[in-house]
């Protein structure tokens, strides 16, 4: 798998709840929700295959696209700050 | 001539590019100086920002802070390749009718180039009584 089709594989999460001093830091491994995904992707692959070839739509390239817009997501950075409320997600 | 020149003209001789395209490209070279040279991968937009802040007079102020690649942005509009013909004369139609004179056809990875490095510039900034919002490509 070439890299640029690669999606993000870990997100972290900083949390700081209200009230809390400081807060906590998650690491989130997204590469076991692209691995769980796997077969179901390929169970669908006949399906959109059919899709595909019914709507008119070039297939891998609908795939590499596909593909290319998750890797994008790579260094997305979601900051939520509110009164003493902090939550930070980063794709990586 | 530069490298950058050579390059459009290469791709203009294999047939990546139209002749309308190359003239696009090289005057939009000729603008940036006679010097220009290709952008470096570090001087390149690389991101969308959104900053909104809120100051609601219940709930306290409220932050907000996305960062977008604009890799996603690339992607999307190489995405818009394998729409069906017929889907984008169906979208085309839909925008004139809202008024919009937009060809989706015309949306091109080399235009979106042009058009991110033109966002360079941009900064958007909404500011009211209790809201601003802030977006800005860097």
């Amino acid at each position: 798998m070439k890299a640029e089709i690669l999606p993000p594989l870990t997100a972290t999460v900083h949390v700081k709840p209200r009230g809390w001093k400081s807060g906590f830091k998650l690491w989130l491994p997204l590469f076991l929700v692209w691995l769980l995904a796997l077969p179901l992707f390929i169970l669908a692959l006949p399906f959109l295959f059919v899709a595909a070839l019914v709507f008119g739509v070039r297939f891998w390239a609908s795939i590499r696209g596909a593909l290319a817009v998750l890797h994008a997501f790579h260094g997305t950075s979601v900051e939520v700050e509110k009164a003493d409320t902090r939550v930070f997600i980063n794709l990586h | 001539m530069t490298d950058n020149r050579r390059q459009i003209l290469d791709m203009l001789a294999s047939g990546k590019l139209t002749a309308e395209e190359a003239e696009r490209l090289i005057a939009a070279l000729e603008r940036n100086g006679a010097g220009a040279t290709a952008l470096s991968e570090s001087d390149r937009t690389k991101y969308l920002r959104v900053l909104v802040d809120t100051k609601d007079p219940l709930d306290g102020p409220t932050k907000v802070n996305v960062r977008v690649p604009m890799q996603l942005l690339r992607a999307g509009v190489r995405l818009t390749g394998v729409i069906p013909a017929s889907a984008r004369e169906e979208v085309n139609a839909a925008l004139r009718k809202q008024g919009i004179t937009f060809d989706i056809n015309n949306v091109t990875p080399q235009n979106l180039e042009e058009l991110i490095e033109q966002l360079r510039e941009l900064t958007v900034d909404v500011d009211n009584e209790n809201t601003k919002v802030r977006v800005f490509c860097e």
